[in-house]
């Protein structure tokens, strides 16, 4: 039987990147993250691997970048203004196609902001970032068991795309306590052929970003969208909830999909049809599946923790001609579900009279 | 035999007028406030408080500028210093100093506060060192001393893993830009005096246009350090004056001048 | 069952401690459990809150905006808690620390002088343990004797001090089962 127990989601990062092989970890610290550095700062060095308290977020991002061009499994984590701290860094890597994992837990903003937890990140991890044409995966947990998972994802996806991978996740899902169960561990790590490992007995391999002709740098960055293209064609996931007989849809990720589920919960128990979508990578983004389920629902509201970042997409997916609405919390404030609750019924009301 | 009662208009001490009416938010026997008060009184006495800024920093002390009662602001983790270079060089009349802690000023902010000092920028800096993350929570500072807890070093902070403190008035008096570079304490009323006349100095040598000015302080946080506020001061006095040895580790000869002026004085 | 339990109290006053080992009690009786605790700045000095939820089901928010149960260790904690409070809910009060009167009477309260009774045992430390013991007394959640079990999984600085935190829960709980005050009518 798999080991159950209860865990914090930060805790949960930590340990779903030990399973899954994580070779370093560097960090500076900062809430609401810091449990997860102080965590890696005991169990690292437990278990014979790297880790490092750096003296800030650019030298995190930078080891970072060291330790997987050497080929190993690594990652960091922040909180929001650290995450903007490393976006030179994480657009170096992009460009020179290293695969590590990103951890943010995101807090209220802009500038120093409050400790509370938010989303008011979402452009920046989801647009690129930083400077240049560049995505980065990113996964977005609901559940402390979904911190462990989807950071060993995370890892997966790096390394399958040559691409760092961001897991977007907030303060509240970073503190809160749940049942997790313990995955197995991953035990073969994948090949790395390209990494800096000594040019003894194969010819010398080179890490950069850069090309000083720019005609001969525009076909690397075609390579790069062209592999973007390939993350959407194969990476999109989603869970749906009450898809199938909703006449509204919510669309929510992250734990303001937890306080959209209690919503939807209340909303049935009133008889109105309401389901969820919620997508668990934000890039690719489900375009298709919101598009699709746009054919048979026009009433669509968006539940996010930033003050209509997400919801941009969702417009995006649907189109112009459907009813989209928000019922959004920001600057560090939790998402009640009954703020959500409301804008159900009043959309519902509005419907029926029209 | 009549006891020399004051007169009852005598005021023999008042909140300093560069303090907000504002209470202080620190814990329990934190050195924060104690500094924050010696700032006060210096800016008083040197009638500076309608030139003064404050440029707080990211810490305990992030809302500085609350208590104070003349300009401040905000500046990212670590930027203070250069922060306050452009409000200078922008404004040279006026009086920026930065208040720093040992996290923002000697791990994140180790490139600006060199830097600053390696231009010999006219401001003053005033370095809280605590030898720890206080607002964090505690984890290990780039001043932490080997040995030592923190929430970052559970088994105590080996130099194989976590490296080596930072003295950081030792490092930068090696550089040629600071006019005055000096380490204090608050841990007894005699520091606290010393550590007042340090600060003082350091406005001086702003205000006499010599350049960088850096007063570090030693500064007790109770709460970090998970000892009672009275045993942080003998924790201070055992532990951290052996690692940070109190003295003036830089005074170009114009600041020795200063120092001889007010002495005569 | 589906239970929504806030705690509140002064920093030190151990309410993170007891939302804790109720939730992990929950969980090793099979239910689905959310522990949510205030974080950060908010330890020092101020109030510190918790949010726990039990559940049979899937559980969606992590906070808690209508408690179906509730423990009031002070006062500040008490004049933020009864007007969210549920119809039906239950609310514990330490009378020790919030001997306010309460006006809601579509609530049941539980008060127990928490502190006091601590303070008898020899350790007023423990009063938040009375306190849990009083709420299970009140609704039983869980079983009292899963709840020492699930103590004796915790942290805890010495084999005394276990002693000593099952007795303040045992205390709680016999107290609010046999005298509860009825709150305000003292
Ligand atoms: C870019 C960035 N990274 C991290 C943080 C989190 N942070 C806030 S204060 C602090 C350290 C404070 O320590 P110190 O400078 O020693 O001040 P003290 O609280 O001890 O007075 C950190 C890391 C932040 N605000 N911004
Ligand atoms: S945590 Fe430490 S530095 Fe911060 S206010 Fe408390 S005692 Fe002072
Ligand atoms: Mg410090």
């Amino acid at each position: 039987m798999p080991k159950k127990i209860l865990m914090a989601g930060n805790i949960a990062i930590a340990e779903g990147a030990i399973l899954a092989g994580c070779q370093a970890y560097f960090g500076y610290p900062i809430t609401p993250q810091n449990e997860l550095l102080e965590h890696m700062a005991k169990r690292m060095p437990e278990e014979g691997r790297v880790f490092v308290q750096t003296e800030s977020e650019l030298a995190a991002i930078s080891m970072l970048y060291g330790a997987a061009a050497a080929g190993c499994r690594a990652m960091t984590s922040t909180s929001s203004p650290g995450f903007s701290l490393q976006q030179e860094g994480i657009s170096y890597m992009a460009g020179a196609e290293l695969p590590a994992v990103l951890v943010n837990v995101m807090r209220g903003g802009p500038g120093l902001g409050n400790i509370g937890g938010a989303q008011g990140d979402y452009f920046q991890a989801t647009k690129g970032g930083g400077h240049g044409d560049y995505r980065l995966i990113n996964l977005a947990p609901a559940s402390a068991q979904e911190m462990m998972d989807l950071t060993m994802l995370a890892f997966e996806l790096a390394d399958k795309y040559r691409n760092p991978v961001v897991l977007l996740t907030d303060g509240f899902l970073g503190q809160a306590m749940e049942p997790v169960i313990i995955r197995q561990p991953v035990t073969e790590l994948p090949d790395k052929p390209w990494a800096i490992t000594g040019a003894a007995g194969r010819p010398k391999n080179v890490i950069n970003s850069f090309e000083m002709e720019p005609a001969n740098f525009q076909p690397r960055v075609s390579l790069l969208l062209q592999k973007f293209e390939r993350i959407k064609q194969n990476e999109v996931r989603y869970q749906g909830i009450h898809l199938d007989d909703a006449s509204l849809v919510i669309v929510a990720y992250g734990s303001a999909s937890r306080s959209a589920l209690t919503a939807l919960k209340m909303a049935r128990q009133k008889g109105l049809r309401v389901g969820l979508l919620r997508p668990i990578t934000l890039f690719p983004f489900p375009y298709q599946i919101l598009a699709d389920l746009a054919q048979k629902v026009s009433d669509f509201l968006v539940a996010e923790l930033s003050s209509g970042q997400f919801i941009e997409d969702v417009k995006l997916a649907v189109g112009l001609d459907k009813r989209v609405e928000l019922a959004s919390q920001y600057g560090g404030v939790p998402l009640a579900p009954e703020t959500i609750l409301e804008t159900i019924e009043r959309m519902s009301k509005v419907t029926i009279g029209r | 035999m009549t006891l020399d009662t004051p007169e009852l208009d005598t005021v023999l001490y008042h909140k300093p007028e560069a303090l907000e009416d504002y209470p202080f938010h620190f814990c329990p026997g934190c050195g924060h406030g104690i500094v924050f008060r010696l700032i006060a009184e210096v800016i008083d006495e040197l009638k500076i408080k309608e030139r003064a800024v404050c440029v707080a920093s990211i810490g305990c002390t992030v809302t500085s500028y609350h208590y104070f009662n003349f300009d401040g602001l905000e500046s990212a983790h670590g930027r203070a210093p250069a922060v306050a270079t452009a409000i200078k060089r922008c404004r040279p009349n006026l009086v920026p100093f930065t208040y720093q802690g040992d996290g923002d000023l000697a791990a994140i902010g180790t490139a600006e506060i060199v830097h600053a000092c390696a231009r010999g920028e006219n401001i003053t800096t005033i370095f809280a060192n605590n030898a720890i993350y206080g607002m964090t929570g505690g984890q290990m500072a780039p001043t932490t001393l080997l040995g030592m807890y923190s929430t970052s070093t559970p088994g105590g902070r080996q130099p194989s893993r976590a490296g080596y403190p930072i003295r950081v008035c030792e490092m930068l008096s090696t550089l040629d830009g600071p006019a005055y570079v000096a380490r204090v304490s608050v841990h007894n009323p005699a520091a606290v005096r010393k550590a007042k006349q340090a600060i003082k100095l350091a406005f001086r040598a702003q205000l006499a246009n010599l350049g960088m000015s850096l007063v570090e302080v030693l500064s007790p946080c109770p709460t970090n350090w998970r000892v009672e506020p009275v045993k942080a001061m003998d924790w201070l006095v055992e532990h951290l004056l052996p690692q940070y040895p109190l003295g003036e580790y830089k005074v170009i000869p114009a600041v020795a001048d200063l120092k001889k002026e007010s002495r005569r004085a | 069952m589906h239970e929504e339990l806030i705690i509140g109290g002064f920093g030190g006053q151990g309410v993170l401690f007891i939302g804790r080992l109720l939730a992990e009690a929950a969980f090793r009786e099979g239910h689905e459990v959310v522990f949510m605790p205030s974080y950060g700045a908010e330890k020092r000095g101020g109030t510190v809150w918790c949010h726990v939820t039990i559940s049979d089901e899937e559980i969606g928010s992590l906070f808690i905006t209508k408690p179906t149960m509730a423990i009031a260790m002070n006062s500040a904690s008490l004049i933020k808690l009864e007007p969210m409070m549920k119809p039906e809910s239950l609310l514990v009060v330490n009378q020790s620390l919030a001997p306010q009167e309460i006006s809601r009477a579509d609530i049941q309260v539980v008060s127990v002088p928490a502190n006091d009774l601590a303070a008898e045992l020899g350790d007023s430390s423990v009063s938040n343990l009375v306190a849990l013991g009083a709420l299970l007394a009140g609704r039983p959640v869980v079983p009292l004797a899963s709840l020492t079990t699930a103590l004796e999984g915790m942290p805890a600085k010495n084999k005394e001090l276990l002693q000593l935190n099952k007795r303040a829960l045992e205390v709680g709980y016999t107290r609010a089962q046999k005298d509860a005050v009825p709150h305000g009518r003292r």
